[in-house]
């Protein structure tokens, strides 16, 4: 089977954030850029597929600026992707997501693709539009909140779980097929240190770079603000439990609105 | 010009080291003080990921690094616990001789049987009677055929009770001093070897640490590295690879005690405000920081060295001297600045200090470093 | 002419979901009225329910009855909604953030040649150009977007918007004839579901109390406490990983980075410690509880109001409170 991954540098979970000079987007200065969350467990996913399928690859695929992005793909080989694509976005700050996905599904297109798996969304700027609009570029179906997805070779079909609002939904689907995968239901590898000290020899194809310049019809980020630093929690001081829910539950009614 | 940035893969390999040891060193390293456990579970993972055998060639199965590689990697274990970074990279240092000493059929025959599994080698130098004087070695080897008949003591060996492979460095004749003292390869299962107990210690708790015995244990010609008398030069070149990641151990524990107490003089507030804002404490802060920043340029610098083929003997004492006696200090100053609460278990820096003593103490002790760093220098004055 | 708003609407099984109705508030705000914003509904029952839109003042409906909706890829919808939008002219889409939402967006906004956002807590129109505020980073930072001019798909977070208020109104149906989806885009299509335990609450991202249990609670038979204030206060449960990771309680229950993202009107925090983790899927909550028994967990940063004290015998005091107040 030939699977695509499609993974994004994203800023470390506990990266302090700042804005850039002129407000708009993240200042990147001293922001240290990974493989991370959905994008650990989407390529985590292809590899246990491409394990249980002897013959299978697995290509990586990645957008954004040097270095981080090929620092990325390098990642993903380390883990054990067999080849990367690093499609150059410039230095653009923050492209348009619907402009991403078509840069991509252009990169994409003349990889062989059975089957394409991204994290939902970026653990940064949380769009999740990517996979849905990269398969509609694609021509190909999506699905989306993926867990636990199987290839049923009698069948050629992927068998899949769902998890939205409801509950748990099984489906099935046959290839090509793109999937945004829910979260890290499995527990993605690290890699090895030999395999990373392999993975710097490994060479990465290049697209040229694509325009993601903003303009009429594009969305483009203008601000980035932080939130002015929580004080910490008021203190419900009391003798008894009882007296605890009893003020809790009038600052709840009365002070914040919330209740119920 | 010196140039102080690290290579891409430099910065990945620190990554990995980083990783492995905030999600899987950390959580466990308060119990495993605690209760001085010895977690396998940990080990086993740091070998699967590469991180154990650092300086073996991958030929042989290891990770093929360079000192600086090794620097870096040891310095982000150790920020997690320095009790568990002794052990996992006990190896190093009980698998060097063999690299530098050994044949090419002995590395073949050793090492790559050693490296495909998860298990530990001790380096075994050390005795009750004398540590630092390594030509005063009371260990005998009586030559009988085509193999040595070991008898004798070695202390303080880490990992001893759990090796399967120790490197022994014994004499052929005490009268000979140095000259006398040959390295052998011992396996565990060689009979008359005996591992003692573990010992109870001050730090570096996770870690393992005990006596080996040989009681009349035959050992094969086969298995010495060099020659009769080549085993005291060999273990101080194994000492000069291994002393630097040591500085980077030591730097590890330093950099960890002040992340721990620049966070809680931020919250602390004494006399109104918080106590990084009363001018004692960032007095301590910024030497502690200072100190630390000497202490990594110092172990990357030896470490740079040594990768470029020189012996760095003079700079790996300097960094591991000095990066040993930082960690101790910052450490204690981490503690002080913590007041009444670092003295307390609960929190983490009195472990700090503990672990931090040790770096003084082992693979060289500091006086020794000191001798050799006034020999070195004198030399050059001569 | 006044721009139409088309807001796309979910159907639960009973009625038209909450996000829907904050959409239809958003859209009405948006458009300068509830006149302006035209419904969207497909599915068997599209005709039956496009009536729910009249309750808050929306006069036209846009209706697929098309039963191959349901349990099939956003593919067909997509094709619907894109000859609705086309029909009547909108340059704006408006929908609800919920999964059946975020599904859409994307999907809808490459077919129609627009721009998309997601997550959307605010929007302010001037002239040609809209500007969204929407959290990024778990909600450790908040990014504004400039769209100027064209089309936009904006999905928007559950509980950022007031709901739209009740006006009842007549509504006029138009349904929509939508050109035949490839066979490849139908491949794909559901074989079963299987809802989840506490199915019968609200689902965690749309809930507007969620109450989460951690570690805290010591065994899997204390999480009940949990379960027990949360039915009270008539909220969603959700968990910490530590809680899903142990096996007490079903993964889809996990709020953090690695689950599910909730923004309510009140979280409620039990016995849950705070690694950064958690907290990026639930700081953006508008008011947050913690009931932990250490005062120095993390937790109390980020939290409005905090109870230091024994969670077991704070929560059944909490529960009963709840109880009482609320007339139960």
């Amino acid at each position: 089977m030939e699977i695509v991954v499609c993974v994004k540098p994203v800023p470390e979970g506990e990266t302090r954030l700042r804005a850039s000079a002129d407000g708009a987007s993240l200042d990147p200065e001293a922001v240290k850029f990974v493989l991370a969350g959905y994008d650990e467990s989407a390529v985590e996913q292809a590899l246990l597929l491409k394990e249980s399928l002897p013959g299978s690859k697995v290509h990586a695929v990645s957008l954004g600026p040097a270095p981080r992005t090929e620092e990325v793909l390098r990642a993903a080989i380390a883990l054990g992707c067999d080849a990367a694509t690093w499609v150059d976005s410039g230095p653009a700050a923050s492209p348009d997501p619907i402009d991403v996905a078509r840069a991509l599904a252009a990169a994409l297109a003349p990889l062989p693709h059975d089957l394409v798996l991204l994290g939902k969304q970026a653990g940064d700027d949380e769009e999740g539009l990517v996979p849905a609009a990269l398969a509609e570029f694609l021509g190909v179906p999506d699905v989306g909140h993926v867990v636990d997805l199987r290839w049923d070779a009698g069948r050629s079909r992927f068998t899949f779980r769902r998890a939205v609002e409801a509950g748990q939904e099984t489906w099935e689907a046959p290839a090509p097929l793109v999937v945004a995968l829910q979260q890290a239901w499995n527990d993605p590898r690290t890699a090895k240190l030999p395999a990373i000290l392999k993975s710097r020899k490994v060479p990465i194809a290049r697209v040229p770079p694509v325009a993601l310049v903003p303009g009429v019809g594009r969305s483009q980020s203008v601000r980035f603000e932080l939130p002015p630093p929580r004080s910490g929690a008021r203190l419900v001081d009391f003798q008894t439990p009882e007296q605890a829910a009893e003020k809790l539950v009038k600052l709840l009614r009365e002070e914040a609105k919330v209740f119920p | 010009m010196p140039d102080f940035s690290l290579s891409p893969e430099q910065e990945s390999l620190r990554d990995l080291a980083r990783k492995f040891a905030r999600t899987e060193m950390a959580p466990h390293a308060a119990e495993c003080d605690r209760t001085a456990r010895f977690p396998e579970e940990i080990y086993r993972k740091a070998f699967e990921l590469g991180l154990m055998n650092l300086n073996v060639p991958t030929e042989y199965g290891g990770s093929g690094l360079g000192v600086l590689d090794q620097c870096l990697i040891v310095e982000e274990l150790a920020y997690a616990c320095g009790g568990m970074t002794t052990s996992i990279i006990a190896n190093c240092l009980a698998l060097e001789p063999i690299l530098l000493g050994g044949t090419p059929e002995q590395k073949e025959r050793f090492l790559k049987p050693f490296c495909a599994d998860y298990q530990f080698a001790s380096f075994a130098l050390t005795e009750p009677s004398g540590g630092s004087d390594a030509g005063a070695l009371r260990t005998r080897a009586r030559r009988e055929g085509d193999h040595y008949v070991l008898d004798g003591e070695k202390c303080f060996i880490t990992n001893a009770p759990h090796a399967s492979l120790y490197t022994v460095f014994a004499t052929v004749d005490p009268a000979l001093r140095h000259k006398g003292v040959t390295a052998f390869v011992v396996p565990r299962t060689t009979e008359g070897v005996t591992p003692g107990k573990d010992e109870e210690k001050m730090g570096h708790r996770a870690s393992s640490t005990g006596t080996v015995r040989f009681d009349g244990a035959r050992v094969p010609a086969a298995n010495r590295l060099g020659g009769e008398g080549d085993g005291f030069s060999l273990a101080m070149r194994t000492l000069d690879q291994t002393r630097t990641p040591i500085g980077s151990l030591a730097t590890g524990i330093a950099q960890a005690a002040l992340d721990h107490a620049a966070a809680y003089a931020l919250k602390r507030h004494s006399f109104g405000k918080p106590i990084a804002e009363h001018q004692a404490i960032q007095i301590k802060l910024a030497n502690m920081a200072q100190s630390i920043h000497a202490a990594r340029l110092l172990t990357w610098h030896a470490a740079w060295k040594i990768d470029r083929g020189e012996r760095g003997t003079l700079e790996s004492s300097i960094a591991k001297c000095f990066a040993s006696d930082a960690a101790l200090h910052v450490a204690d100053e981490a503690l002080q600045t913590f007041g009444g609460y670092g003295y307390m278990k609960e929190y983490p820096v009195e472990k700090l200090l503990r672990d931090a003593k040790l770096t003084q103490i082992y693979e060289g002790a500091n006086e020794i470093q000191r001798s050799v760093i006034a020999r070195e220098l004198l030399r050059s004055y001569e | 002419m006044t721009e139409r708003v088309l807001v796309v609407g979910e159907l639960l099984t009973d009625r038209l979901s909450g996000s829907t109705v904050e959409a239809i508030g958003a859209g009405a705000r948006l458009a300068g009225g509830a006149s302006s914003v035209v419904g969207f509904l497909a599915g068997a029952t599209a005709r039956s329910r496009a009536p729910e839109f009249g309750r808050y003042g929306v006069t036209e409906v846009a209706i697929l009855e098309d039963p191959a909706c349901e349990g099939a890829p956003v593919a067909a919808l997509v094709t619907a909604v894109v000859a609705a939008a086309t029909e009547l002219g909108t340059e704006t889409i408006l929908l609800a953030g919920t999964s059946f939402g975020r599904d859409l967006a994307g999907r809808l906004a490459a077919r129609w040649g627009a721009t998309a956002a997601t997550g959307v807590t605010e929007i302010t129109r001037v002239g040609s150009t809209l500007e969204l505020r929407r959290p990024v980073f778990g909600g450790r930072a908040t990014e504004t977007r400039r769209i100027e001019g064209g089309r936009a798909v904006l999905a928007l977070r559950p509980h950022a918007f007031p709901s739209a208020t009740e006006a009842p109104c007549e509504t006029r149906l138009r349904p929509i004839v939508a050109p035949a989806v490839p066979e490849l885009l139908r491949a794909a299509h559901r074989t079963g579901l299987e809802a989840s335990p506490g199915g019968a609450g609200p689902g965690l991202a749309e809930a507007a109390v969620v109450v989460s249990g951690g570690r805290g609670l010591r065994a899997p038979e204390n999480f009940r406490l949990v379960e027990e204030l949360a039915a009270a206060l008539g909220a969603a449960v959700g968990a910490s990983r530590a809680v899903t990771d142990a096996g007490w309680r079903p993964s889809s229950l996990q709020v953090g980075q690695t689950g599910k993202a909730v923004s309510p009107q009140l979280y409620i925090a039990v016995g849950i410690s705070g690694a950064i983790q958690h907290l990026v899927g639930m700081m953006s909550s508008r008011v947050i509880v913690a009931i932990n028994s250490d005062a120095s967990a993390p937790i109390f940063k980020v939290a409005d109001y905090g109870v230091v004290g024994d969670l077991f015998q704070i929560l059944p005091a909490l529960t009963n409170e709840v109880r009482r107040v609320r007339g139960q």
